[in-house]
């Protein structure tokens, strides 16, 4: 049932997309987007999992009224961004960021409606954040697997936006992976158990040296020991 | 005839040679940015075209250290601790280069619990350690670095104990080449030790390291001026980073840059397997020379003569040999006889294993001398992975390699003949007193062949770690240190002397750079 409702949620956001590229250049000039959902959705009861409240109102208020954005940076699955993001950023990055969000280059960033701010991006920061969002939402690698379990930015990257240069500290990772001594243990070989990636002679290491979040992974060891036999998630597609 | 083509080089911001001559350029000026960098680069590639100063800069930092292996580390250890604030970049995804996968040993005459002296082991000093170094490098060495490694390790070694925590086994190893046991290896006999340790060391005192982050430029205004900062990248994002005091390249060797390696010494064809990391590639080499540095020696590459024969990794077994001409280790080609003379150097040993032109060689021991080999570990690691083969005698060891065991039998005995004789016909080999005879069982062989190790030349430096140009100046506030450097070696590196050339020449960087005057 849920599939199906999500389905019908990312057709309506699709057929909506002409609307909010074309509404969006001369709106985004103007004056912030209307924080108006009506464009697609009439009402959200198609939209709402079954058995939940009716949510009241036209705009995004009508959710984030009782889901409040995390502005803590917490690390916890399937949160209500991410469900948001997943259906609106569309296979392809169909919705424009402004469609929900409100951003005043180098000054703010948050959401129609609400005064806070999650920080200042310039416009090569909101290109980015587009295209990671694209690479979260298809690309197979990391981000993906993050974003099928329902994580999004903010429970890798913390409350601030991330910087193009931004990475993901270990103890991060470790928050839902750890601990290490565990992770370690499930990855060891059952033939050569001096072989394990997460307990190498490169000594403690970052997770990102092998687990790229929006790029291909690849087994780090493999560079030289290339008769080992590993492999990783998130890797290059075959 | 450089010279003469910046001389005539138009762009050169209407400054004419005899006005730079007399230092009508300020540095106040330069550090100001703008105009046209200096740059000798191949006309027709990219870098050639004119290449303009960073009209404003993106960062800056009191010492800028690019690698981050034992010289970057040692020297960002030492100028942190001199309250300069230090960055280093490094390339790779991890720190340490070829320096944390290295065999972590480390040769010096002495050390301040004197383990040589414990286990008994004859006399070293400074002296023998710097004629063994001369004579080893067929004294194509520059004796007055060579003089400094040597005087300076053993206090060098001590300060990595005293303030990083070093800590190293009680063994002391006669190495090819070597007159006197001195190879140290460090507790975990791998070359991370020695990085943890000086890591440490430097992140007490604030060192900050950049990962991912590769340099793409050297800023230099004009070939008098001092250098000024680098152009690196990290991940999409190009950054101009100037330096207040100075700039230090510890960026390693190229012996995976196999193109270099052609460029310099085609002997070693591209099919030959090398024991680096993937990033010990030569472009800051390139980048260095295209502001004036000088290079010397690019054409003396080690190979390693006892790397894994598949894959060309220096693993912890492949380290046994190393450590094992001292104790009487023997090597054998596939003929079941020996080859060369077990004490000889790397280069000797390389040359005479691809000369059996049958791949690989072996390393033949017994029991009683694993413990001088490495650890009860190692060895239980490298019989699990199959690095080791094992048999109780030596006709089943010689047939589990596949080498005739009569021929090899009689090898083994006329070795052992040789060590009570104290004298070996075949190949010459000093014998002494601590090689032990291969008598009893469980006897042990390990595969092993010959792969680029080491660059022996580098950046030309003098005795402050000071890059210099091709007219023998310094060039200002530009140090060097490690295997990016050239001349400590000769033509032919001792195993166990690049971790000390590595991390004095890198102290000494440090200390130098964090001595400069900030730039106006």
């Amino acid at each position: 049932m849920k599939r199906i409702l999500l389905s019908i949620f990312l057709m309506a956001a699709l057929l909506c997309l002409h609307y909010f590229v074309a509404g969006s250049r001369t709106a985004e000039a103007a004056k912030p987007a209307a924080a108006s959902c009506q464009a697609c959705h009439a009402d959200f009861t198609s939209v709402l999992p079954k058995g939940h409240p009716p949510a009241k109102g036209t705009g995004l208020a009508a959710c984030t009224s009782c889901h409040a954005p995390d502005l803590t940076g917490i690390a916890k699955k399937n949160a209500f961004s991410s469900r948001m993001h997943t259906a609106h950023v569309g296979p392809k990055g169909s919705l424009d960021c402004t469609a929900c969000h409100t951003w005043v280059p180098n000054k703010r960033f948050g959401l129609i409606g609400q005064k806070w701010s999650w920080g200042a991006p310039k416009k090569e920061d909101m290109d980015l954040m587009k295209e990671i969002f694209i690479s979260w939402a298809n690309s197979g690698h990391t981000d993906t697997l993050h974003a099928k379990a329902g994580i999004v930015c903010t429970q890798c990257h913390g409350k601030e936006l991330p910087k193009a240069d931004d990475t993901v500290e270990n103890s991060r990772c470790l928050t839902c992976h750890g601990p290490m001594e565990k992770l370690a243990l499930k990855t060891e070989p059952k033939d050569f158990k001096g072989r394990n990636p997460h307990k190498s002679h490169l000594g403690d290491i970052a997770c990102t040296v092998c687990h790229k979040g929006h790029r291909e992974s690849k087994v780090y060891c493999l560079g030289c020991h290339q008769n080992f036999q590993m492999k990783i998630q998130g890797a290059a597609k075959p | 005839m450089m010279r003469e083509e910046i001389k005539e080089k138009p762009e050169v911001e209407g400054v004419s040679r005899r006005s730079v001559l007399k230092g009508a350029v300020t540095l106040g000026a330069l550090a100001a940015g703008g105009g046209i960098a200096l740059n000798m680069s191949m006309p027709g590639t990219a870098e050639a075209a004119a290449k303009k100063l960073p009209a404003k800069w993106d960062e800056e930092v009191d010492v800028l250290i690019i690698g981050s292996g034992f010289a970057g580390l040692a020297a960002a250890a030492e100028a942190s601790s001199r309250g300069r604030k230090v960055l280093i970049l490094e390339k790779m995804p991890i720190y340490g280069g070829n320096s944390i996968i290295n065999g972590g040993e480390y040769a010096s005459s002495d050390d301040k619990y004197h383990i040589r002296q414990k286990l008994n082991l004859g006399e070293d000093s400074t002296k023998q350690h710097f004629d063994d170094t001369m004579k080893g490098g067929d004294y194509y060495n520059n004796p007055a670095l060579v003089k400094i490694m040597v005087e300076d390790a053993p206090a060098t070694l001590n300060w990595m104990m005293d303030q990083g925590g070093l800590k190293m086994r009680e063994i002391a190893s006669r190495a090819g080449g070597h007159t006197a046991y001195r190879a140290r290896t460090c507790v975990a006999g791998v070359g991370r030790c020695f990085t943890e340790a000086l890591k440490k060391m430097a992140e007490q005192s604030g060192v900050k390291i950049r990962l991912e982050t590769a340099v793409t430029w050297v800023w230099r205004k004009d070939w008098e001026g001092p250098v000024l900062g680098v152009e690196a990248v990290t991940g999409k994002r190009t950054k101009n980073i100037k330096i207040k005091h100075a700039l230090v390249f510890a960026s390693g060797g190229f012996g995976q840059d196999i193109k270099m390696r052609q460029d310099f010494n085609p002997s070693i064809t591209p099919s030959v397997n090398c024991t680096n990391h993937k990033g010990a590639t030569g472009e800051t080499i390139r980048y260095a020379q295209a502001i004036g540095a000088d290079a010397l020696q690019l054409a003396f590459i080690q190979l390693y003569p006892f790397a894994e024969p598949e894959t060309g990794i220096l693993d912890t077994s492949a380290v046994f040999p190393f450590r094992g001409p001292g104790i009487g280790i023997v090597y054998v080609a596939r003929t079941g006889k020996r080859y060369v003379s077990e004490l000889d150097r790397r280069d000797v040993c390389s040359r005479a294993a691809i000369a059996t032109d049958s791949k690989p060689t072996y390393s033949i021991f017994n029991e009683k001398m694993t413990p001088l080999l490495g650890s009860a570990e190692e060895l239980k690691k490298g019989l699990e992975n199959g690095r080791f083969i094992k048999a109780e005698t030596l006709k089943d060891l010689a047939g589990k390699i596949d080498i005739p065991a009569d021929v090899f039998a009689e090898t083994i005995r006329k070795h052992n003949q040789y060590l009570a004789d104290g004298k070996d016909p075949d190949f010459n080999k000093p014998i002494t007193a601590k090689m032990l005879p291969i008598v009893d069982g469980p006897f042990y062989a390990l595969p092993q062949w010959p792969a680029v190790h080491h660059c022996m030349g580098g950046l030309r430096i003098n005795e402050m770690a000071q890059v210099v140009d091709v007219w023998r100046k310094p060039i200002p506030r530009f140090y060097a240190a490690g295997e990016v450097a050239g001349g400590v070696h000769g033509s032919n590196r001792l195993g166990s002397n690049a971790t000390p050339d590595a991390i004095v020449f890198g102290r000494i960087a440090g200390t130098n750079a964090a001595k400069e005057k900030p730039m106006a």
